[in-house]
């Protein structure tokens, strides 16, 4: 696809302007401005009765059926542990319960008009057993029946009111809650009125505390699984596993903010409670891992604190008490997480600041989540009231974010760098192409070398052989004034063949036999005139021979040339038949003449025989064969040439 | 090219001689004086004094060496070409090598003579090459054949050029002297005069000559060197 700015501007601007719309009719959904048609419960009267054991709320009861015993206070309110023994205030056993019932009674400051039903809505109540709600008497509304449930904490009180036939206005709230004694209970303020003014409140509570943690919990999940299949491809590379790791126990460690099954204890809580101090040691390494430096002690320290905390929270084992236990201990456990944490990200951070920024990174990270786990723990333990944020549901979105992140550092890098290494990889390339050119220059130069110094040796041989030996003794002829002027004249004129010859081999022959023989005929005509011999030119076509370079083709031509000069010379032949013919694997040229024979064996015993030695010698030098079939009616000379040559020459001819 | 003289003895060849040699332009004057049918028009020594002779009337044949003292032989070819169209131009040479040969015929030379040719065999090829014909050589008939092979082959030949093919019989005559056959001979094969066959040769020459201008223009395109 290729990208148009303005088009890709507008698809982003649509895509959040989406977001945005959605979010904004969500929140107005339940409509507006509550505060106008509803009533906000501020203030309230309360008293702790003593109960024998759990018990089911009965279906009526109004508060003139209570002691008197009411005592006022605001909401939200958090009542210390068992105040009803500290206080005295009731005829109570005092030590044969274990159940107190705390009762709180909300009077609406008048009668409320609204078209709709009527719905009660708080941030919370917390307690460990039953609660009950009665409007005017009449049971309303009933939660955790089985004790309390995962999620309580986080989940806002709402409730509708029926229609009822008599039609009265709601004129007393009564709540109920029952709990052990040294459990503290906490109410936040209500809010009474009409469903639909009040549900945007309870939707965004509900929204913001549970429904959008628990969605970016499912989306770190689903990016932590797409992280494991990267690792399964690809095992070397850890950081994915980490990040599934990571995912899978954040998931486990936030569950209980989101399931909404009752608190029994056993497995699921002590796992949802370790995985904190796991998340902590993974997090650790990773950190060691991203600023290079091992921290022995700390990471000792670190991990076995965890793994202490693992065994003996064991349900197994028992020796902690586990969250939801009232025991003071699961503060204290709770406060060495935060102090865990604050640790590592401090410590972490210092390490990282000046090496990796990654590092830094999730430091800040961890630094956030801490700060957001000890907002859970004031909660917890009652120090900040019952209308906060359990803010550590966003520990999960905060690791996600800060991994989300560093994942996200890595796959830009990663695609830049893949960009940056095609272009050097061109650049390499391109280099390479260049040496490869230079050197194969040089190769070429030094084979242009090695061939000028094999032509000079070849033609060195050939002038010293030929030409050479032949000008000097004429010289020495000359200089004895032995030899006639006619016969100074014959042999610079054979220099001159010679010269020529070697001048011809240097032609390009295209490995053509008959064009050499014919080269050979234009050169040697000249010194056949006159001399009253008839040349028979009875050439047949024969296949090229691929091996025929400059200086083979030079011993082709000084052997026919020898042995025409030896027929001129030794003969009275009054003709020369030329012809070639295919014989076996080879080429065949014969050269016959009608001139008187001579004995093949004596000449080649003899010093006359030199210049057939010499055509012998040559003819090896090119893997081929001179014969001699000489009578007293003539004499045939063959010269026979492969058609192929095994060892070709080193440097062939371009 | 030059008419065909049916009569030798009324209207002798006019000959002129550029060569620095002495001693050969001597014995070429003697060769050309010698001959009956033959007039030695001039003489030059220089490049400077062949072209200066271009200006006087035209004659038959001129004979130049390529090697002189103050230049080549080759632009003396060239303008003699241009200057005395009817004139035979023939080069004389030392081995008759492809290289010369070849960039003499491609400036217009229509032969060569071989400086160690004997005095009859010299006389014979000026009235040869006077009467239309012209020599060639195996390794010089290949060379042209290659030459129009490569381009018929290229497809890239400038339509502007029109490259002249051989004929038939052209090209029958070159390969049979690439086989080493004599013009003599050649006529006994093709049932022709060996006059003929020679005239084939020089028709062969012009055809290069064309060719290789026709090359030239094209390749001074390409370069930007000429207008279209």
């Amino acid at each position: 696809m290729t990208y148009r700015p303005a088009l890709a501007n507008a698809v982003f601007v649509f895509s959040v302007a989406l977001l945005i719309a959605v979010a904004i009719w969500y929140v107005e959904a339940g409509g507006n401005q509550p505060s106008k048609a509803s009533m906000h419960l501020t203030q309230a009267e309360w008293q702790v009765t003593d109960a024998p054991g759990l018990s089911a709320p009965p279906p009526v009861m109004e508060s003139k059926a209570l002691p008197a015993a009411w005592r006022h206070v605001a909401l939200p309110l958090a009542l210390p542990p068992d105040t009803a023994r500290q206080s005295g205030m009731n005829a109570s056993p005092a030590t044969g319960s274990n159940v107190r019932v705390t009762w709180i009674k909300l009077a609406t400051p008048g009668p409320l008009i609204a078209a709709g039903p009527l719905a009660i809505y708080g941030v919370r109540i917390r307690t460990e057993g039953t609660i009950a709600v009665y409007a005017n008497g009449q049971l309303v509304y009933r939660a955790q029946r089985q004790g309390p449930l995962w999620n309580s904490l986080f989940t806002p009180l709402w409730l509708v009111l029926d229609k009822r036939a008599d039609d009265a206005p709601v004129s007393e709230i009564l709540v109920r809650m029952e709990h052990a004694p040294p459990t503290r209970v906490a109410l936040s303020s209500v809010w009474l009125g009409p469903a639909e003014a009040l549900r945007g409140h309870y939707y965004l509570r509900q929204l913001l505390q549970r429904e959008f943690p628990a969605t970016l919990s499912a989306a770190f999940l689903t990016v932590g699984v797409f992280a494991l299949f990267v690792w399964l491809k690809r095992r070397h590379d850890t950081d994915y596993l980490l990040f599934f790791n990571l995912a899978a126990v954040s998931f486990g460690g936030h569950l209980h903010y989101y399931v909404s099954l009752p608190i029994t204890g056993g497995w699921f809580a002590w796992l949802t409670a370790n995985a904190l101090f796991w998340l902590i040691v993974v997090v650790h390494f990773f950190l060691c891992q991203l600023h290079g430096r091992a921290l022995k002690g700390l990471t000792r320290a670190v991990t076995g604190i965890t793994v202490l905390i693992s065994v003996l929270t064991l349900p197994t084992v028992a020796i902690l008490p586990v969250y939801p236990s009232p025991s003071v201990l699961v503060q204290v456990v709770y406060a060495i997480a935060v102090l865990m944490g604050a640790i590592v990200a401090l410590v972490g951070g210092f390490c990282a600041w000046n090496r990796s920024r990654e590092g830094w990174l999730v430091a800040a990270g961890v630094g956030i989540c801490t700060l957001l786990g000890l907002s859970d723990w004031l909660q917890y333990a009652n120090l900040i009231g019952p209308e906060g944020w359990f803010l550590g549901a966003y520990t999960n979105a905060v690791t996600f974010g800060t991994f989300g992140m560093l994942m996200y550092r890595r796959y830009v890098n990663a695609i830049g760098e893949v960009e940056q290494i095609n272009a050097s990889l061109a650049q390499r390339l391109q280099a390479r192409e260049a040496e490869l050119e230079l050197s194969h220059q040089q190769l070429r130069k030094a084979e242009l070398r090695q061939t000028i110094s094999d032509e000079r040796q070849r033609l060195m041989q050939d002038m010293h052989d030929g030409l050479g030996s032949s000008l000097i003794s004429a010289i020495r002829s000359v200089e004895h004034g032995e030899i006639s002027e006619l016969k100074v004249s014959q042999i610079l004129k054979g220099c001159l063949d010679d010269l020529k010859l070697t001048i011809d081999s240097m032609e390009p022959v295209e490995a053509d036999l008959l064009l050499l023989l014919a080269t050979l005929r234009f050169r040697l005509e000249p010194r056949l005139e006159g001399t009253g011999i008839a040349l028979q030119w009875e050439v047949r076509e024969v296949p090229t021979l691929p091996w025929l370079d400059p200086s083979s083709a030079l011993h082709i031509l000084r052997i026919v040339q020898e042995s025409i000069a030896n027929i001129l010379h030794h003969t009275q032949a009054s003709e020369i038949r030329v012809s070639t013919a295919l014989a076996g694997a080879g080429v065949r040229v014969s050269i016959e003449d009608n001139g008187q024979g001579f004995d093949v064996e004596k000449t080649l015993g003899a010093t006359a025989g030199r210049g057939l030695h010499n055509q012998r010698r040559r003819a090896q030098a090119i893997d081929s064969t001179v014969t001699w079939h000489s009578e007293a009616r003539g004499t045939r000379f063959t010269l026979w040439l492969p058609l192929e040559r095994e060892v070709q020459m080193p440097h062939p001819a371009q | 090219m030059p008419s065909t003289r049916t009569d030798p003895e009324s209207q002798p060849i006019h000959v002129v001689i550029v060569e620095d040699d002495p001693g050969f332009r001597a014995a070429l004057c003697q060769v050309v004086e010698a001959a009956s049918d033959m007039r030695l028009a001039g003489t030059a020594g220089t490049r400077a004094e062949g072209l200066a002779m271009l200006q006087g009337p035209p004659v038959d044949v001129l004979l130049v060496d390529l090697g002189l003292p103050d230049g080549s032989g080759i632009d003396i070819i060239q303008a003699a070409a241009l200057q005395w169209p009817s004139c035979s131009i023939m080069v004389s040479t030392n081995f008759g090598d492809e290289t010369h040969v070849m960039r003499s015929i491609e400036a217009g030379a229509a032969g060569y003579l071989l400086k160690d040719s004997s005095p009859a065999r010299m006389v014979e090829e000026i009235r040869s090459l006077a009467s239309g014909g012209s020599p060639i050589s195996p390794i010089i008939a290949r060379q042209i054949l290659a030459r129009f092979r490569h381009d018929s082959a290229d497809a890239r030949a400038p339509a502007a050029a029109p490259a002249s093919p051989l004929s038939a019989r052209e090209k029958e005559v070159l390969d049979f002297i690439t086989k080493g056959f004599t013009a003599h001979e050649i006529a006994g094969l093709m049932q022709v005069s060996h006059f003929t066959v020679r005239s084939f040769v020089r028709r062969i020459y012009s055809k290069l000559k064309v060719t290789s201008k026709a090359e030239a223009i094209y390749e001074a395109r390409t370069l930007g060197l000429l207008d279209d």
